[in-house]
C-alpha cells in the first residue's frame, strides 16, 4: 500500500472499483433508463408532419432545447453523490473506508460528474440519431402523404458543434466566448452545488440546496442593495442602483456581474465540499 | 498502542462527556471496555476510530491522530459496529470490492472463520439474517489483520452457540501485534477471552486493571452463605447462594466473574 496518505494511484483505482463493484446495477440501470427516457423525449419532440410555416424545422434550437432537459437529468445524477452520507450507519462506513478524503472526493466527482457528463453527451447523441432514423420513417407530408427528400433536411442530422454555434440561443457563440464560458461555468457551479448537497445537508438534501440557493440570491441582492446605498446616497429603501452601461467590448456592466459570478463560484465550490468532507464527524 | 491525554469532549449542546481523560492501552491485549448506558463507551470509540473529533487533548493510536484519518491509519483499524449496513451485493462481491483496501487481508483466514461460522456465500448479504450479517461483518474485521480491531457490542443478535463461536475465533486469530477493544454490556460473553478491564463511568475511568492481576487481588467465589466469611467485598444473591468477591489470599486463584466485578466497580465498592 502505497504511504503517500494525500494521494495513492493504486487506492484512488481500488476506491473506483470499490464504487463500481457496490453499485453497478444502479449505475447500468440509470444508463439504460437514460437511454430508454431520452429517446422517448427526444422521439416525441420531433415532428411528425412537415409544416407549411418556416420555422417548424426540427434544428439546432430543438436540439439546445432537449439537450439543456436532459442536463437537469445529469444534475439529478451528480445530486446522488455521497449518497453513503445519508445515514449515521453508512456516514461511519464512508469514513472508515481506507483512502484519503482527497480520493473519496476524487472518485465520486470522477464517476459521477466526469464520467457522468460523458455518458449524457455519449447517449444523447445516440439518442438524437435514433430518434431522427424513427422520426423521419414516419413523418408525412402536408398532404397526408409520406414526405420527400426534404424530410431529411426537415429534421437536422445532430451534432454537437450545431449547439456550438449555429443555435439561435447558443450555449457558445463564436463571436460571444466570455459569455458562452460563463454560461458552461453556471452549469458547471450548478452540477457543483448539486455534487456537494450530501457533504452539506444530510437529509432533505435537495429542498435545503433550494433554500441555500434562494439564500444566495437574496443575499447578493442585499450585497447590492448595500452597494447602492453605499455609492448612490440617493438609493431608497430596499431600491438597489440601475446603473447600466454598455463597455466598449459590447458588453452590459450586469453581464459583467453574473458572469464574473459564474466564473468565480466553480473556484469556491469544490475546494468549500471538499473540506466539508474532511471534516465530516458522525 | 493507545496513548490518550486530557481528552475532552462533548456533544452539542450537551454536557461534557469527557473531561480531562486519558487512556494507555498496549499491544497485543484484547480490552473490555464496560460502563453503564450513556457513560461514553461507544462515543470513546468513535473517538479512537477517527470518527468524531475531540475538543481537546491528543489521541495517539500506533503513532497516528486519529481524527487525521491518514489512509494508512484507516487501512490498520477495523471498527464493527452495533449498528450496520450493508449494501444488496453477495459476500464475494463485497470481499472483492473492500478487501484490496486492507493490505494485510487475507482470504483464507475469511474462508476458514466463515466456515467455523457456518455460514454459505448467499446471492445477496441482506437476505441474511441480522446474526448471520454480524458473523459476517466479525470474520471481515479479524481477516483484515488491522493493527486495532473495534469492536462494539459484538455478541449482540449472536445466538448462544455463535457467541462462544465468536471467543474461539476471537482468541484464536489475534496476534501480539494487534489491539482488540470490546465496549459491551453483556460482559459474561467476554470474561473468559479478555486480559484488561476498562470501566468508564460519566467520562471517566474508575476502573482499568489486567485480568491476571485481578484474580492475583481478588477471589471469586459461591457460597451458600454469608456466614462465616470475612471480609467480603461484594455479594451479590443468586439461586444457589451468595456470589461474592473476597481478597485473593495465600496464592489462590479463581476463575473471575466480569459481572460480578461489574457490578462491586459500579456500587464502588472496590
Amino acid at each position: 500500500m502505497n504511504s503517500n496518505k494525500f494521494f495513492s494511484f493504486s487506492r484512488f483505482y481500488q476506491l473506483l472499483r470499490n464504487d463500481i463493484l457496490l453499485n453497478y446495477k444502479k449505475y447500468l440501470l440509470t444508463i439504460v433508463g437514460a437511454f430508454i427516457l431520452g429517446f422517448i423525449l427526444i422521439f416525441l419532440n420531433m415532428p411528425n408532419q412537415v409544416s407549411p410555416y418556416p420555422n417548424g424545422k426540427f434544428d439546432a434550437t430543438s436540439y439546445s432545447n432537449l439537450f439543456i432537459t436532459c442536463l437537469f437529468g445529469l444534475g439529478a445524477f451528480v445530486g446522488s453523490a455521497f449518497s453513503e452520507l445519508s445515514s449515521k450507519v453508512k456516514i461511519s462506513n464512508f469514513l472508515l473506508v481506507p483512502a484519503s478524503t482527497f480520493e473519496k472526493f476524487l472518485s465520486q466527482f470522477t464517476i459521477r460528474f466526469i464520467a457522468g457528463t460523458i455518458i449524457l453527451l455519449v447517449l444523447f447523441w445516440i439518442d438524437t440519431h435514433l430518434a431522427r432514423i424513427a422520426a423521419l420513417s414516419r413523418i408525412e407530408g402536408i398532404d397526408g402523404h409520406l414526405a420527400g427528400p426534404e424530410k431529411y433536411d426537415y429534421i437536422e442530422k445532430f451534432h454537437y458543434s450545431m449547439l456550438l454555434i449555429k443555435s439561435r440561443y447558443p450555449v457558445v457563440t463564436n463571436w460571444r466566448l466570455f459569455e458562452g464560458i460563463g454560461y458552461i461555468l453556471t452549469l458547471y457551479s450548478a452540477g457543483m452545488f448539486l455534487f456537494s448537497v450530501k457533504i452539506f445537508f444530510r437529509k432533505l438534501g435537495l429542498i435545503k440546496t433550494g433554500i441555500s440557493l434562494i439564500a444566495v440570491v437574496y443575499l447578493i441582492m442585499i450585497t447590492m442593495m448595500c452597494f447602492s446605498h453605499l455609492f448612490y446616497p440617493e438609493t431608497k429603501g430596499f431600491d438597489i442602483a440601475n446603473i447600466d452601461y454598455i463597455l466598449s467590448n459590447g458588453y452590459k456592466n450586469s453581464e459583467i456581474l453574473l458572469y464574473s459570478i459564474a466564473y468565480i463560484a466553480p473556484l469556491f465550490l469544490l475546494p468549500l465540499g471538499y473540506f466539508k468532507l474532511k471534516e465530516k464527524q458522525l | 498502542m493507545i496513548n490518550i491525554k486530557n481528552l475532552s469532549f462533548h456533544y452539542k449542546k450537551k454536557s461534557p462527556l469527557f473531561n480531562d481523560f486519558s487512556l494507555e492501552v498496549e499491544n497485543g491485549r484484547i480490552v473490555g471496555l464496560l460502563g453503564k448506558n450513556g457513560a461514553g463507551k461507544s462515543t470513546l470509540l468513535h473517538l479512537i476510530s477517527g470518527l468524531i473529533q475531540p475538543k481537546s487533548g491528543e489521541i495517539n493510536v500506533n503513532g497516528f491522530t486519529p481524527f487525521d484519518r491518514n489512509p494508512n491509519y484507516l487501512a490498520d483499524v477495523y471498527m464493527v459496529p452495533e449498528e450496520f449496513a450493508f449494501p444488496p451485493i453477495s459476500i464475494s462481491t463485497y470481499v472483492k470490492a473492500f478487501s484490496p483496501l486492507y493490505p494485510n487481508f487475507e482470504n483464507q483466514k475469511l474462508n476458514n472463520i466463515l466456515e467455523e461460522f457456518e455460514l454459505q456465500q448467499p446471492s445477496n448479504l441482506n437476505k441474511l439474517s441480522h446474526g448471520q450479517r454480524k458473523k459476517f461483518l466479525i470474520a471481515f474485521a479479524l481477516s483484515t489483520n488491522c493493527k486495532m480491531l473495534v469492536f462494539d457490542e459484538p455478541t449482540n443478535g449472536l445466538d448462544i452457540p455463535s457467541k462462544s463461536q465468536f471467543r474461539k475465533i476471537l482468541v484464536s486469530s489475534v496476534t501480539d501485534e494487534q489491539l482488540v477493544i470490546i465496549s459491551t454490556h453483556q460482559v459474561k460473553d467476554i470474561d473468559t477471552i479478555i486480559d484488561k478491564v476498562v470501566v468508564i463511568e460519566n467520562g471517566k475511568i474508575i476502573y482499568q486493571e489486567n485480568i491476571d492481576e485481578i484474580t492475583k487481588k481478588l477471589y471469586f467465589d459461591l457460597v451458600p452463605s454469608l456466614t462465616g466469611i470475612g471480609n467480603v467485598l461484594y455479594h451479590e444473591q443468586c439461586p444457589l447462594g451468595q456470589k461474592i468477591i473476597v481478597p485473593a489470599s495465600n496464592g489462590n486463584e479463581s476463575s473471575i466473574d466480569l459481572e460480578l466485578l461489574f457490578n462491586a466497580i459500579i456500587n464502588k465498592t472496590i
